[in-house]
Order: structure tokens, then C-alpha cells, then sequence
């Protein structure tokens, strides 16, 4: 009966969340509450054992023995560093009420015995230092000896508290690193919530909140139906390809009730507190009946090595419609491993609902900038738990030979890649389920995905490949399970060898331009005009807008005339949300409604 | 509490002789990064820091924290393995009772260390070197600094207090070698100033002979504490190169080891070098280390394959365990 319920409620839930609605107040709180008794109700009676199975149990007072047992059994040998920290510490604290005073003293014992690991990357330290903090404060005055580091309750209270706030203020003077995160968005939402929740410090519980309203924010202006648009810092494959994967989109569908349920463990914790979105941010997720641009500057990751500038800018560009986003990072190295520099994503054909490109690049030197093992071993180890980044099909990774411009809809991608890189060829991802893929003599490629129509111009000649699927099944090349599928049957890729390369990118929907056949025969009259020889790249283009753009790769852009500065991009700069670099304020707007998030004053001001 | 321990070691240093603090064989400390199965946050195989109660010992025993990432070990030799420091991502681990109890001595902004040290004469004096540059602490780990004036590239990979002299200091970069003579308030880069230099080694005997090796340009060897550097070519056919040791007893010995380099050894204090790699069936080294009670016997760490042993001054080799492993640093201690 149970599972009648949920495949109802599935198919319901499918049908409202991607034309979902701004709601009041009071109706947005009802709906938001039946989607947490689903996110949830399934791990009250999950039998395998888990940190969110416990902490639904001890929320939903059913079977505290169990959750005692399952806590018990887990902490016999705890694995997983900051993966364990913050559930272990999310399942204690929605618990301790309810458990068993041995369970209690299992969970501390845990806290003495087992040494996390704590990372190399911001997720890991958020994830580390939250779980820390709120940990020291639910187990205060103990000596060193009670800490797995050997540090008293005070000084990992004290340190924890340092970082986070030391990642708060960069966070809102020049941006995250780990920006924009389809997949990792979730290892900064769950502890923020926990914080906001959990925290006994009142500066640490306001600043918990005022984060977690930030990283929504910043999400809500940047999605379609629950899917992040345009560049990300990270992203895994399949969700590269099928967006709706993402852990993003799950929290989409708690948070702003759009895109599709599902209920993974990520979600769990914070569904089982009482944070609650501001109205200002779920209305300005929902609202797509104007389109915006939508400009951002984040943050490179820490550099190490091989370049004199710790954390270089990045510059992002959206344009967001009711039917498509098309997003852009200006190009180069910006994250190691897994970045998304552009791509085009629409409403229609689920699960593929996005056509990107990619110079698929890899090398020693491009993650000795990020991890500081030896340069020469560093893809072995890279490729131990990013089982694609060696891969020369690959669908994620920046390149530092390729750079973008984009202008609202128009996007130009250029490539200038040195002879004898890793790979010397550019890829482009077209899904199998588009209504049209038509290559015109013209040579524009020209897309249509339902009410979303996309042009691909090749700069260069090309071929059309077929892919197929990869086993799922199947194990790297160090015997562990292949966690990122390269190829998906059926979907198309478009490969081209020539080391000066690029291609424009069109996108207009069927509000914007009529029909497809208008899209065809406009675009027939639009051929951008190229020069690729070794050294000098560039493209001049007039946009089906009308505007001019000329673009000379690595950095010389020119809109009808006037170079455009990256330099001048304030941290965040659209409808929605505005702030200036370094001032760790950020301004919510959403018609006559305002929210101020002060992090200097640790303030927010409504 | 501190100042005990201070003096017990002082008094170690005036009371015992040499011969006598080394008469009791030796002890292998080996610290192992990862094995190749290691994956943030996943179920990893235990790595950190294994010891052998003598050289002797055929079994590895487990010390500390399982699974933080240790790249480095410094081990205090006049407390007889008491103070032990260990270089990992969480920071800098320290033990003061032979590895009974630990404490991560530094804060959140150090992270990721790749090399730690110990002034062998004041044990309050440390050093580390991180991707952020280098750090020092002048009172056993309750404060570091940074202390990075006058480095540009601040990519450290090694460390070294010259043991002659504690106000002198080198530490490898990505730009090169520099060399402070103010316990690191100010650092000036050596005649050495090739990029990626991811060793630098002190001779036990001659303060002003160092040796350092790089990623892709061979190894330089400097006899005037860092003003000339000579590269050494004669006999080397690779050029990276990640560890390179001292025999202590015989500096004229040296081995070296780096990307698929296997051992090489140099008689001549570096001047010419010759390949020993019988019976090593893993040519990817990041650590070598000779037994100072026993030169012959050497111990070769590498990319995981473990560790390997010669007992004749590297002619042949055999695995003697940890197999699987990336053992980044190894130091046999004379007690």
C-alpha cells in the first residue's frame, strides 16, 4: 500500500513540479510539508543501516531501539571522514533526546576514537569543520584526551568557528570556489541547515541561516525546473547529461517544489529541520515570466602551484527564459577535474535536457595547480575516484584552450590548442531525444527541443558519432565500480580534430522568435565570419539580436564595438541579486520585497 | 611540564655518548600516503605511520591516526622516538610518548603538510613546509607561524634546519632553493633557481653540502651552502627525482629515487650516479632512507609498491611489506 502511495504521489508530484507555481505563504508551507513526509518517509522503514534511516526514526519516534542498534552497529568501525561527520552528528542531534544512554555514549566515544580525515577541498572543510563545531558544542569542557585530534572541546569549538567564518567572508566578498554545484551543492545546504538548526552559539546559528539563504538564493536565480544552468565548478557524470540527477535538483524539488521527487539521503537532515525558505527566494525561483541575465563572479579554487594568483576570478553569464537558460564561463582552467564551462538547458525531453561542449582536456600540470602530491602520479591518483578524468570522451573538465564569450543567447566558444595536448579534438553533446537535429547547408546544426530551439555553427569540419552505452556495471581500471558512465545510448557527439576550432551557439525559444522554421531561416543569413590559424583565433559574429561580436581567443571581446572588461563583474548582478566584491553583503530583490543578508553585521535586514 | 621534557632531552645529548644512544640496532618509521583504493570519504585501507621495532622486524606496526593523509615524519632521535611529528593533511600531528597519545598542533589554516622537522638540539624548534609556504613553531606546536617573507613561490615540499647551525634554515620550492639565517623571519632564494624542486637534503657531515632534486631537471648539488649549485649528470638518465638521502655514517654515499627511476648511487658525493635495481620491482620511488646503525642496509619506499630493502648497499632488493602502499617518507632511527 505503501508503495502504491508513492508511485501516486510520484506521478502526481512529476506532473505539478516543473510548472510550479508561486505560492503564499501559508500554501507554500502545507505543500512544503508534504514533500518533507515523503523525502522522508520511506527511511522510517528502511532496514539497511544508515545515519538517515536512524535520524527519520528517532524524528518520527518509530523504532528507537532499532536506531540505537543501527547507531551501535554503525559506530563499531566509523568510516568516511566529513561523510561521516555530518550525518553521525545530524542523526545525534535529531536523536539525543530519544536514545539509549549507552547509544549516547557510543556517539561520543566515536568522537574520541575515530580520526576523520579532513579533506583537501571547501566541501570537505565546510562538511569538517560544522560537524566539528556543532560536535564540541553538544560535548563541552572535555579535555584533549576525550578528542580524536587531542584538542579540548574548546579549542575544536573555537577552531571550527574560525574557519567557517573565515569561509563565510570569502564566500561573500569574492565568491565560492566550489561554485555553483549541481552535484556538490548538497555538501553545502546540509551542514548550513544543520548549523541553523542545531547551533548553541547565536552568532553561529544566524550566520547557519543567513548561508543556507545564501546558497539558495544564488541556486534560485540560476535554475530551470530544478536544474543548475549555465558553467559549474563541478558536476559528475550522468548529470552532466541528465541534470535532473543532480544532487541540486533535489533540493529543488524540496525546497522550491519544482522539478522531480526523489528522496536521497542527502536531503533527509535538513528536511528534518525547521529551516524554512524565505518567500522572497522560492518566489524568485519560481518566477519565469520575465527573462533576466543573470551575472556572477566566483572564485577559482585554492592554486597551489603553477600560477601567482591563490584564487583567480571566475565570470559567469546566464540568460534565463521561462523555456531555456544558456550559461557560460569565460573558459580556461577554473576547477580542476570536473568544470562545466557552458551549456544550453531546457524544459523539454527528460532525462536529456541539454546540449554543452568541451574540450575533454586532462594533465599532470592542471591538477598539480589543485593537489599537492607528486605532479607526475597525480592522475593515478585523481583517476582512483574520477574514474573519467583520463578519459578523451569525457563530457566534463575546463581546458585552458578554450575560451567563451557570450552576449544574452549567443555564445561563442573558440579553441587554440597547442599540438601534442592529452587530446586534440573537441567534443559536443547532442541527446538522442531532440525533436530535430539538422545539419543545413549553411552549416549551421540546427536543434529543436520542443519550445527551445538551439543553433550549433562548427567553426571547422566535423564528424557525427553514436554513443553507447557503458556497462553500469562495469569497474575502472583500479577494480572499483565505474561511478560515471561516459557514454549514454544514443545520444550524439559531435567530434572535431582540428586544434584551431569553435563554434557559435544560438538559442531562442518559440515566444522569442515564432517558429523553428523562422529559427532555420534566420540563422541561414548568419554565418560567422572566422580566422583559425595557430596563434590567432578569433570569430566576428551579428547575433539574430542584431548585436555585434568579435572575439579574438585567449580574451578579446568586443560588443558592437566596445571591449568588454570581465574585470568590472560585481559578485552578484541581476534582477534578483545584487552585491559588490568585498562587501559581504548581498541584496535579495524580488518586486517590492527585499531581503539584505549583512554578514559583516551578521545581520538580515527584510 | 615543557621545560622537563627540554632538559630530559639536553641531558640525553651531554650524558649519552653516541655510541651508546646508538648500540641498541635500529627502529624503521615508514609514513604511507594512501594505497591506490584511497578515495575521500570512502571505506579506505588503514595508511599513516608504520614502524618496525628493529630492521630487523618483519612486521609492520600501526601508530596513530589511520587515515589523514600523512605525507611526512620527523623523528626526534636524542628523545629515542618520544617526540615524533607527523606531516598529513590534517595538519601537524604530535606525539611526546612514543606514539601513545597524539595531538594536531596546528589550526585550520595549515593544511595539507608535506614536510616536517625538528631542531634536533631544541625540540621546541620546528618547521613545516605546505603548499601555502613555510611555517614554524618556537614553542613544540602550541603556536605556528607563517613565515614566508621573501619567497615568491610558496609551494614547499621539503624543509631542513642545518644541524650545525639552527639559525640556518633551506626549504625546496617551485622556484628553488632558499636558505634563511634567521630561523625563517627572511628567506633568500640560493643560486639555485630552477622550478619544481621537490627535495633538498643536508650532508651529515658538511653543513655546506646540500643536494636537491626536482621534477624534470635532474639533481643539483651546491658544496657553499647554496651559492653554487652543479647539475649532476654523469650516470643519471632520469630527470625527477623526489627523494635523495645521505648515508650518515659515509656521506660520499648517496641514493636517490623519483618517477620510475628505481635507486640510484652515487660514491662520489653526486658527482656520478649508477642504477641498483635488482630485485626492485617497483621503479616509482618517493622515499629512501640508510640504516645508520647498519649503511649497507637501505630502505626504499615507493609509489604503491611498498617498501623494499637492500642489505648490500643497494645491490639487491626485496620487498619487505606494505605492499600496495605510496610511502612517501622513510627514516631508521638509531635507537
Amino acid at each position: 500500500m505503501k508503495q502504491v502511495t508513492f508511485v501516486l504521489f510520484l506521478i502526481l508530484a512529476v506532473c505539478a513540479g516543473a510548472y510550479a507555481q508561486i505560492v503564499n505563504r501559508e500554501t507554500y508551507l502545507k505543500e512544503f510539508e508534504k514533500r518533507v513526509a515523503f523525502v522522508t518517509s520511506v527511511y522510517d522503514t528502511m532496514q539497511a543501516t544508515g545515519y538517515y534511516q536512524i535520524a527519520v526514526r528517532y524524528a518520527h519516534n518509530k523504532e528507537i531501539a532499532v536506531a540505537d542498534r543501527m547507531f551501535k552497529e554503525l559506530l563499531r568501525d566509523p568510516r568516511g571522514d566529513m561523510f561521516w561527520m555530518i550525518p553521525s552528528i545530524g542523526a545525534y542531534l535529531v536523536g539525543k533526546d530519544k536514545m539509549s544512554a549507552e547509544t549516547k555514549a557510543i556517539v561520543r566515544n566515536a568522537w574520541k576514537t575515530y580520526a576523520p580525515y579532513r579533506g583537501d577541498t571547501e566541501n570537505h572543510w565546510c562538511m569538517y569543520y560544522s560537524a566539528l563545531f556543532l560536535a564540541a558544542e553538544q560535548f563541552p569542557n572535555l579535555p584533549g584526551s576525550e578528542w580524536y585530534n587531542g584538542k579540548s572541546s574548546d579549542e575544536n569549538r573555537q577552531e571550527a568557528k574560525e574557519y567557517l567564518i573565515h569561509w563565510m567572508k570569502i564566500t561573500t566578498t569574492i565568491g565560492q570556489g566550489e561554485f555553483d554545484s549541481p552535484d556538490y551543492f548538497p555538501e553545502y545546504a546540509m551542514p548550513m541547515t544543520l548549523l541553523s538548526e542545531f547551533a548553541k552559539d547565536p552568532e553561529m546559528k544566524t550566520r547557519g541561516t543567513m548561508m543556507v539563504n545564501f546558497i539558495f538564493a544564488d541556486f534560485a536565480t540560476e535554475h530551470l525546473a530544478g536544474q543548475y544552468i549555465g558553467g559549474y565548478s563541478r558536476i559528475y557524470q550522468p548529470a552532466v547529461f541528465k541534470p535532473l540527477l543532480s544532487g541540486a535538483s533535489q533540493f529543488a524539488y524540496l525546497y522550491f517544489g519544482t522539478g522531480e521527487p526523489t528522496n536521497s539521503g542527502w536531503i533527509v537532515l535538513p528536511a528534518l529541520t525547521s529551516y524554512r525558505l524565505p518567500e522572497i527566494i522560492y518566489s524568485i525561483a519560481l518566477d519565469r515570466s520575465k527573462t533576466y541575465i543573470h551575472k556572477e563572479r566566483k572564485r577559482v579554487r585554492n592554486v597551489i602551484r603553477f600560477g601567482s594568483e591563490k584564487n583567480p576570478p571566475v565570470y559567469k553569464y546566464s540568460y534565463v527564459t521561462k523555456d531555456y537558460g544558456i550559461g557560460s564561463l569565460q573558459g580556461g582552467i577554473l576547477q580542476p577535474i570536473q568544470q562545466h564551462t557552458w551549456g544550453v538547458r531546457y524544459l523539454y525531453g527528460r532525462p536529456y535536457t541539454t546540449i554543452f561542449g568541451l574540450h575533454p582536456y586532462w594533465s599532470g600540470y592542471e591538477v598539480g595547480m589543485f593537489f599537492p602530491e607528486e605532479v607526475k602520479t597525480l592522475i593515478a591518483d585523481v583517476v582512483a575516484s574520477k574514474g573519467t578524468y583520463n578519459n578523451p570522451d569525457k563530457w566534463t573538465g575546463g581546458s585552458p584552450f578554450e575560451r567563451t564569450f557570450q552576449h544574452k543567447n549567443t555564445l561563442i566558444v573558440l579553441y587554440d590548442i597547442k599540438p601534442g595536448t592529452t587530446t586534440e579534438h573537441i567534443d559536443g553533446f547532442f541527446p538522442r531525444n531532440l525533436e530535430e537535429r539538422i545539419v543545413d547547408p549553411s552549416g549551421w546544426i540546427l536543434c529543436k527541443a520542443g519550445d527551445t530551439y538551439v543553433g550549433w555553427y562548427p567553426l571547422q569540419e566535423y564528424e557525427w558519432k553514436e554513443e553507447f552505452e557503458t556497462p553500469s556495471n562495469s569497474l575502472n581500471d583500479i577494480g572499483r565500480p565505474q561511478l560515471e558512465r561516459v557514454k549514454e545510448t544514443g545520444n550524439w557527439r559531435l567530434r572535431s580534430y582540428k586544434l584551431q576550432n569553435g563554434y557559435v551557439i544560438e538559442v531562442r525559444s518559440k515566444d522569442e522568435i515564432g517558429s523553428f522554421d523562422r529559427f532555420k531561416s534566420e540563422l541561414r543569413s548568419h554565418v560567422p565570419k572566422a580566422t583559425l590559424t595557430p596563434g590567432s583565433v578569433s570569430v566576428r559574429y551579428s547575433t539574430l539580436g542584431g548585436d555585434k561580436m568579435d572575439f579574438a581567443f585567449p580574451e578579446k571581446r568586443t560588443l558592437n564595438g566596445t571591449p568588454q572588461d570581465l574585470s568590472k563583474t560585481k559578485l552578484f548582478d541581476g534582477p534578483f541579486l545584487n552585491a559588490e566584491v568585498g562587501s559581504e553583503k548581498l541584496t535579495i530583490t524580488y518586486k517590492t520585497k527585499k531581503l539584505i543578508l549583512d554578514f559583516k553585521a551578521v545581520k538580515v535586514i527584510e | 611540564m615543557k621545560s622537563t621534557f627540554s632538559l630530559l632531552f639536553a641531558g640525553l645529548l651531554i650524558v649519552v655518548s653516541p655510541a651508546e644512544l646508538f648500540s641498541q640496532g635500529s627502529t624503521v618509521y615508514a609514513s604511507v600516503l594512501s594505497t591506490k583504493l584511497f578515495v575521500v570519504g570512502a571505506a579506505n585501507p588503514e595508511t599513516g605511520l608504520y614502524h618496525q621495532q628493529s630492521s630487523e622486524d618483519t612486521v609492520w606496526h600501526h601508530m596513530g591516526a589511520r587515515n589523514i593523509r600523512e605525507f611526512g615524519v620527523a623523528v626526534h632521535t636524542p628523545s629515542r622516538g618520544q617526540l615524533i611529528c607527523l606531516a598529513s593533511g590534517n595538519g601537524v600531528h604530535m606525539t611526546t610518548d612514543g606514539g601513545s597519545t597524539w595531538k594536531v598542533t596546528t589550526g585550520w589554516q595549515i593544511t595539507e603538510v608535506l614536510a616536517v622537522t625538528i631542531d634536533v638540539a631544541n625540540p621546541d624548534f620546528m618547521l613545516c613546509g605546505t603548499p601555502y609556504g613555510v611555517f614554524r613553531t618556537l614553542d613544540r606546536g602550541t603556536t605556528w607561524v607563517e613565515c614566508n617573507n621573501g619567497i615568491t613561490q610558496k609551494f614547499t615540499s621539503s624543509v631542513i634546519i642545518d644541524h650545525s647551525n639552527s639559525s640556518i634554515l633551506y626549504c625546496s620550492t617551485e622556484d628553488g632553493v632558499y636558505r634563511s639565517e634567521d630561523r625563517g623571519n627572511t628567506w633568500k632564494r640560493t643560486g639555485f633557481n630552477v622550478g619544481g624542486v621537490r627535495v633538498v637534503v643536508q650532508s651529515p657531515r658538511d653543513p655546506n653540502v646540500l643536494v636537491a632534486g626536482t621534477d624534470d631537471h635532474g639533481i643539483y648539488v651546491t658544496r657553499n651552502g647554496g651559492r653554487y649549485w652543479e647539475k649532476c649528470e654523469a650516470g643519471l638518465d632520469h630527470l625527477t627525482f623526489f627523494t635523495i638521502t645521505f648515508d650518515p655514517v659515509n656521506p660520499k654515499i648517496l641514493y636517490a629515487g623519483g618517477y620510475m627511476t628505481g635507486v640510484y648511487k652515487s660514491t662520489d658525493g653526486g658527482v656520478s650516479w649508477m642504477r641498483k635495481n635488482v630485485g626492485l620491482s617497483n621503479l616509482n620511488l618517493h622515499s629512501i632512507a640508510v640504516d645508520p646503525t647498519t649503511s649497507n642496509r637501505v630502505f626504499a619506499g615507493t609509489q604503491w609498491g611498498g617498501v623494499f630493502r637492500s642489505d648490500d648497499g643497494g645491490d639487491t632488493w626485496r620487498n619487505v611489506g606494505l605492499s600496495g602502499s605510496q610511502v612517501w617518507q622513510i627514516t631508521v632511527q638509531p635507537f
